[in-house]
């Protein structure tokens, strides 16, 4: 698979433009905002990882400041890059990664480690032994989930879950998770004053509570954004609930509008606490005379990516979605001021748009990872599946 | 240089090593990297828009941090860290020849620094804010100002003045002993209109407030608004406004817009000078630091929904009148509060138009009212419920005290 990546890169953490002027301090616009999709690993640096391997990246992930990558083919071997450099982690075996700002967790076969990035220590901050599964009918759980529970992004790393849960996939937010069970019930917990539980409400939750609005539908797939959830049917359908604030979700934003009103272009909190909150499931259908506005979409709404079209897979980063179609499009939406949505500009949307560079150049997308301001997609044949 | 950026540099650190940059481990040393380039680029050849780059990093990051978790929650280590970051910014918009609107910029970066960071440096951005603010002042001639007749004053209609009952008015009485006041209404915790206790203010003799003073010292700094009937509606919302969009914006027809419940004098120190805190907060146990004061600004039929506050209260009236209505706290049973954590001190119930089926004890609840004129202070003993409707262009002076 090829991977590209676009937005965020002042740590050169989707590509490094020119070793010198880094040095200096200095950063142009374009050296820390790629607004262009840009080919990962195209020039193979061999003393990164001496095996040539980094062409088969399985698997990425993106933290404010870097990215690590992972290719698992015989010896596997984890790379690193961004702030503090690009440097290959010891890591023979790694089977899955996580990133955070400060930790790189690693998933072995017979454990789990978090290697604080902070400091340059020989050991990892944290480990956990793991008994390899006894039941090897279901499909390997996926980090954060480990066997009883999942690894949390700051201490205390191990956090149990309620076996009840049949958790088989988690995905953590700054302050709160979304959790899919093998039966394909959705569960939030945490922080809840953006709307991002989808109960209706902008209360918080400290147990894992039922998405209700979503019951009877079984979802295959859930993601969190910084203030946003995101989902997908087993029929496809893309739901997304959470702040609105940067048009993340793909509903009308106010403050999105207002901020391109005005000349500057910044969006510094123009609003600290708007409260309109659509508790409906769908979002109104404007009217002629009078636009409705949403800040912040308590239950889940249903997002129809036009034209309509089943979608494979979806990601969030801090205020941005990226969703995969079955059809190989790659469609971005929400807060683009660093180049994130892929569109060659800088321009925030609220509405879900086709990233054309991939259009344009006759590649089919079938895979999108999000960091916080940035967007990685992979490319490849058709049919290829989902790792 | 220009004259303007020798006055602003001067307030800042000579050189990168006297300007210090300390945080705790609660920021990651990638978001300290980017700290550090600011304060390089701050003392180097760098060009404005790497400057203008780095600085907006770092208010992006800090901002998501400030919006995570509750407001009280939020470190403050983030906060000073969004401090900085307008602190670059600013730097980098007035440091080569900026227009009138990057100065504009300049103040409304400052007030964000304000509103949302926490004070480094001695304060620094209040200081920037100044000199920036007297630029602006200096350069604006007498015929670009607004025109006098503030929309504010236009009154479309006779605001609904309510007839105060003798037996429920609250009792008026002029400048009481520190021991009167006392055991006669804050040991009892009755309510109480103090008359001509606030008279010497310079707000009512060397400065009288008034909507084109509120112009001219403070116009272009960026200010909370809310926006909505009242807070418990769902259409409620904060924006932020400059005070001249604030005046501008909103006509004397219907309320949508209440700066309200803000510490005005902490961002605007020259309006700190025109007001003083009411004597009789000395018989209380706190500091005078610890005494918090609010503004409270806006057109006619502004509405502050039936709610209590934990603290005690002096309510001083500088321009227009507001009628208000007061409940004992001993009749709460009859004044539904919201179930909600976080509306348990606001009641449920339309004080001037209730619900008499859903809240069929509100008619029995006994209550006091007032019209509060220019000059009066109104004496708000701690957890008394209390409803506010502003009759016209409305200034008040709020005291939070123990």
């Amino acid at each position: 698979m090829r991977w590209f990546g676009f937005g965020f890169n002042a740590f050169g953490q989707i590509c490094v433009h020119n070793e010198l002027s880094k040095d200096e301090g200095r950063d142009t616009v374009s050296d820390v905002k790629i607004m262009n999709p840009t080919e990962l690993h195209r020039n193979v640096d061999k003393s990164v990882c001496g095996r040539n391997k980094c062409l088969k990246t399985s698997q990425i992930r993106a933290s404010w400041s870097r990215r690590v990558w992972l290719h698992v083919d015989g010896d596997s071997c984890v790379c690193l890059a961004g702030f503090g450099g690009t440097s290959v982690v010891d890591s023979s075996g790694c089977t899955d990664t996580v990133l955070s700002e400060t930790h790189l967790t690693l998933a072995f076969s017979d454990r789990i480690e978090s290697w604080d990035l902070q400091k340059k220590e020989k050991t990892p901050a944290w480990s956990m032994e793991i008994q390899p599964p006894t039941d090897t009918s279901g499909p390997p759980l996926s980090l954060p989930l480990v066997p009883g529970g999942y690894i949390a992004t700051k201490p205390p790393f191990y956090r149990s879950l309620s076996p009840h849960l049949k958790a088989k996939s988690l995905a953590l937010g700054a302050e709160h998770a979304i959790l899919l069970s093998a039966t394909g019930a959705v569960y939030t917990w945490g922080l809840g004053s953006h709307g991002q539980l989808g109960h209706g409400g902008l209360t918080s939750e400290e147990e894992p509570r039922a998405v209700e609005a979503l019951w009877g539908m079984p979802m295959k797939h859930v993601v969190t954004g910084g203030w946003h959830c995101a989902c997908i049917s087993d029929g496809a359908d893309l739901y997304i609930w959470g702040w609105n604030e940067s048009g993340q979700l793909g509903l009308p934003s106010q403050s999105l509008r207002k901020g391109h009103k005005e000349e500057s272009s910044q969006q510094a909190a123009a609003d600290c606490q708007s409260a309109s909150i659509n508790p409906g499931g769908k979002p109104l259908e404007g009217e002629k005379d009078k636009e409705v506005f949403i800040s912040i979409q308590a239950f889940p709404a249903l997002l129809d990516i036009s034209p309509s079209c089943e979608i494979r897979t979806v990601s969030c980063g801090s205020r941005h979605t990226a969703a995969v179609t079955a059809t190989g499009d790659l469609y971005t939406w929400g807060w683009g001021e660093y180049g994130q949505l892929g569109h060659k500009n800088l321009i925030s949307t609220d509405e879900p748009q086709c990233v054309d560079f991939f259009k344009e150049q006759k590649l089919y997308v079938v895979d999108v990872v999000c960091g916080p301001w940035n967007t990685f997609t992979a490319v490849g044949e058709e049919e290829v599946k989902l790792s | 240089m220009t004259a303007l950026w020798s006055k602003l540099s001067a307030v800042l650190p000579p050189n990168e090593e006297e300007f210090p940059l300390q945080f705790s481990d609660k920021v990651e040393s990638s978001v300290v990297s980017v700290l550090q380039q600011s304060r390089r680029q701050l003392y180097s050849d760098a060009t404005s828009t790497d400057r203008t780059l780095t600085a907006q990093i770092i208010l992006d990051l800090s901002w998501e941090k400030l919006n995570t978790g509750t407001w009280r929650d939020v470190d403050k280590e983030w906060r000073c860290v969004y401090s900085y970051g307008c602190l670059f910014k600013v730097a980098a918009l007035c440091r080569e020849h900026p227009s009138a609107d990057e100065i504009l910029q300049g103040i409304r970066t400052c007030d964000m620094g304000l509103l949302m960071g926490a004070a480094i440096m001695d304060n620094v951005l209040q200081v920037l804010v100044q000199i920036l603010q007297e630029e602006v002042r200096k350069s604006t001639k007498e015929d670009e100002q607004h025109n006098i007749t503030s929309t504010f004053r236009v009154k479309t209609e006779r605001p609904r003045v309510p007839v105060i009952k003798d037996e429920q008015a609250v009792p008026r009485i002029k400048c009481p002993s520190l021991e009167s006041f006392k055991s006669d209404y804050l040991l009892p915790l009755r309510p109480v209109i103090l008359e001509a206790t606030a008279d010497h203010w310079p707000a009512f003799n060397e400065h009288p407030w008034s909507v084109e003073y509120l112009r001219s010292v403070a116009g272009c700094r960026t200010v909370p608004v809310e926006v909505g009937s009242r807070y418990t509606d769902e259409e409620w919302s904060q924006t932020l406004l400059t005070v001249n969009e604030f005046i501008d914006q909103y006509d004397g027809a219907k309320a949508v817009g209440y700066l309200a419940q803000h510490q005005l004098f902490d961002q605007i120190p020259e309006l700190k000078e025109d007001i003083r805190i009411p004597d009789y907060c000395c018989l209380g146990d706190g500091d005078e630091d610890d005494i918090t004061v609010n503004a409270w600004f806006g057109p006619g039929g502004t509405v502050s929904p039936l709610h209590q506050d934990p603290q005690q209260n002096f309510l001083v009236q500088v321009v227009g009148s507001k009628y208000i209505r007061l409940y004992s706290p001993e009749d709460t049973d009859k004044l539904y509060p919201h179930q909600s954590s976080l509306l348990h001190n606001t009641s449920q119930v339309e004080v001037e138009n209730p619900d008499t089926e859903r809240f069929p004890e509100f008619a029995r609840a006994p209550y006091l009212e007032c019209v509060l004129q220019p000059g009066d202070v109104l004496f708000i003993p701690v957890q008394h419920w209390h409803y506010i409707r502003s009759l016209e262009l409305s200034f008040s002076v709020s005291f939070w005290w123990s």
